[in-house]
């Protein structure tokens, strides 16, 4: 199942609904490169409160997301992890390093904010 | 080889039909010993209240007993069960229903706080009160006599297992549930004002309260959707390695969940020996006291700036 992708002034949020597979992830990866570029958005949102799981390949493609966005001139947020998901990703090793992270939809928007305020208008 | 030891029961339904021939064969019980104690029946059934009051004479001596002793309406239906007991150990069936009627006896030694040893005097008080009777039956002959009496002492033995083990059972449930009132006890996560946690750890922290505390502070995070957490350790007197990289590892899900954690009050003992473990500390954010864990979480959220969890590591 393909992840819509929202646009909120300059922020895009993608709301991943149900498990993804490989190929879904994939897909999301470079529907955001490509849509960051066309809407200039400064900011990206990827919200994973529905996921109960989050392997390898889903970390991985989070972190390549966010490295591709920053090349893009975005930044991008991870909302949502579930207190168990954190939990298992720290014991299995899997890190989200170079991913912010953010509680829900609302913190990660008021970080994005945060982020631009610092770097200027 | 060595037979496994079998798992303690606890509660007689989970005696199987085999555990029960297994326990009689554990006291190698065999037909001519069914056949001995139904050839000295009247030997016990004819003097009941003689055994019966052997065991509780003896248990009325020690102030240690007056738990059941003492108590009217106990003694009372301790002392039936006890008949119960003695007609049901001649009558030769030795099935479910035998071993749960020894189970619910040692239940109730064991609410009376009857200690095992205390219950094992008085019970060879019983033994040779009935043995008395059997060897003056078997006067000119005492061998036969001293077979017969083998023969009931194997039920006898088969009965104070069981017994025993309905008392251990019990003690265990108790410490299990005490147990679970203090681990519901232990670690409260108190709301110090908006997105700041106060986590303070008092106590032992074993493994197993470790993970309890990890699950209850992430979900706490998002429950109280803290931004900040000042976990404080003072009351803490030993941490080994597997606990403190368990705390390591909630405090980076935390992160992962937009929260920093700040941990205050290691002592002079607990940061020494993490330091000699080698635990790597690199991403801990210490402070000395409470009070400059709150000052700390106060800046952090006054400055209110997103956090990069790279900028972290």
């Amino acid at each position: 199942m393909p992840v819509p992708v929202l646009k909120q002034g300059g922020v895009l949020i993608a709301s991943i609904q149900a498990a993804l597979t490989d190929r879904d992830l994939l897909q999301l990866e470079a529907d955001l490169a490509e849509k960051v570029g066309r809407f200039r958005a400064r900011g990206v949102i990827i919200d994973v409160t529905a996921l109960d799981v989050l392997d390898s390949f889903a970390t991985r493609t989070l972190r390549g997301i966010a490295a591709t966005a920053r090349l893009r001139g975005a930044t991008a947020v991870v909302v949502g992890i579930q207190p168990y998901v954190a939990m298992a990703l720290v014991q299995l090793g899997l890190t989200l390093e170079g991913v912010a992270t953010a509680l829900d939809l609302e913190e990660g928007l008021e970080l994005l904010r945060s982020s631009a305020a610092a770097r200027g208008p | 080889m060595v037979e496994p030891l079998p798992r303690l029961p606890f509660r007689v339904t989970e005696f199987a039909p085999s555990d029960i021939e297994r326990r009689l064969e554990f006291v190698n019980l065999k037909p001519e010993d069914h056949k001995r104690i139904g050839a000295v029946k009247a030997e016990v059934l004819d003097h009941l209240d003689e055994h019966v009051s052997a065991f509780f004479d003896h248990l009325a001596q020690f102030e240690e007993a007056w738990g059941i002793v003492g108590r009217r309406d106990l003694i009372e239906e301790a002392k039936r069960l006890k008949r119960e007991h003695l007609v049901a150990m001649v009558a030769g069936d030795y099935g479910r229903q035998y071993m749960d009627q020894r189970f619910r006896l040692g239940q109730l030694y064991s609410r009376a706080s009857l200690e095992v040893s205390i219950f094992m005097g008085g019970f060879h008080g019983l033994m040779a009160s009935i043995g008395r009777r059997i060897t003056n039956r078997f006067a000119d002959d005492p061998l036969t006599g001293f077979e017969h009496f083998t023969s009931f002492k194997k039920i006898a033995f088969f009965d104070i297992a069981i017994i025993v083990d309905a008392m251990m059972a019990d003690r265990e449930q108790t410490i299990r549930q005490q147990q679970e009132a203090i681990r519901e006890l232990s670690t409260p996560t108190l709301q110090m004002r908006d997105r700041l946690l106060i986590l303070p750890i008092i106590g032992m922290l074993d493994t197993r309260r470790a993970k309890q505390l990890t699950d209850e502070l992430l979900h706490a995070i998002r429950a109280h959707r803290a931004k900040v957490v000042v976990m404080d350790v003072t009351g803490v007197a030993t941490v080994d390695s597997k606990v403190a990289d368990h705390l390591i590892q909630t405090i980076d899900a935390a992160a992962l969940m937009g929260a920093t954690v700040i941990v205050t009050g290691i002592s002079a003992a607990v940061a020494q020996s993490l330091v000699t473990l080698g635990v790597d500390l690199g991403r801990l954010t210490t402070l000395g006291d409470l009070q400059g864990g709150i000052e700390e979480a106060e800046r952090i959220l006054a400055v209110r700036h997103g956090r990069r969890s790279s900028d972290a590591a």
